[in-house]
């Protein structure tokens, strides 16, 4: 817990609006190259991997803790 | 009889000399909660492995407006979540509460909108424009169709469970039990929830988007 509040709440909005934008994206992929598999697996992995790491904070997983 | 109470106390109450530390507890939590997570990778994987043995290149036609508003719905519950967190985690408590009442609000809609839209358990037509507002998959339509209601379902499965958590956490956090440097319960849910979320981005390209109508 070395970052500050804002600072944690400020990561967090940003990336639920990367998560947003993704989202339409993908929406769009779908329609402009009719369902192809490959781009939208890709866009699906990108957002997997930002809720993992900013929202799970996977990384603590091997974070010494102190308190 | 003294003698006993004060023996069963020092077992289950007050004598906690026999624990590891608390940093040791709460990494051994994380590892045990992501043990379990990456365990149903494993199940959630063999329905969406299914998916593209069962379909192949194509889809059923589903409203994909509907897919794309339950997975807003879920983004925003998932970012409640981490806001509560967060907001334990340095303290405040009411921030907490709020938006993990949020977030429990916003899986309740995403239920709705998979079982009262998307399977369309009464029955229903309505559309706005072109885009249909009910389902009209049947579980009985084959085996193609069958697939479908196993990956929404036992995902909304997990949705259910989640929801109850988060409000499990939000009443005990009404009573005051989290504290900024004890508050794995908090953290627990939420690694859950998030997890769901984590599922539902890969199910809903893969139910809405991929492949051609069939």
């Amino acid at each position: 817990m070395s970052e500050s509040k804002s600072k944690a709440l400020r990561r967090g909005m940003w990336t639920f609006v990367a998560l947003m934008v993704l989202t339409i994206l993908e929406f769009g992929v779908a329609i402009a190259l009719r369902g192809s598999i490959i781009p939208l697996f890709l866009i699906a992995l990108i957002k997997a991997a930002m809720i993992v790491w900013v929202f799970m904070h996977i990384y603590r997983l091997w974070r010494e803790e102190s308190h | 009889m003294s003698m006993v109470t004060t023996t069963s106390q020092e077992h289950h109450g007050e004598d906690h000399s026999h624990e590891p530390p608390w940093p040791v507890q709460l990494k051994s939590n994380r590892l045990g909660m992501w043990l379990f997570m990456f365990s149903e990778v494993f199940l959630f994987g063999a329905l969406l492995t299914a998916r593209f043995i069962l379909w192949g290149q194509f889809r059923p036609r589903l409203s994909q407006e509907i897919g794309l508003v339950a997975t807003v719905i879920l983004l925003f519950s998932s970012w409640f979540v981490y806001r509560g967190q967060t907001a334990i985690e340095f303290g405040d408590r009411k921030a907490f509460q709020r938006n993990f009442l949020l977030a429990a609000i916003f899986g309740t809609l995403f239920l709705i909108g998979v079982v009262f839209f998307e399977w369309n358990i009464f029955g229903l037509s309505a559309s706005i424009g072109p885009i249909e507002l009910f389902g009209h998959l049947k579980p009985s339509d084959g085996v193609e169709s069958g697939i479908f209601f196993a990956m929404t379902g036992w995902h909304a499965l997990h949705v259910v469970t989640g929801v109850m958590l988060l409000l499990i956490m939000w009443n005990k956090g009404r009573r005051g039990e989290f504290t900024p440097g004890r508050s794995w319960g908090v953290e627990g849910a939420g690694l859950y929830w998030h997890f769901v979320d984590v599922v539902w981005v890969f199910y809903y390209p893969a139910l809405y988007l991929m492949g051609l109508p069939m």
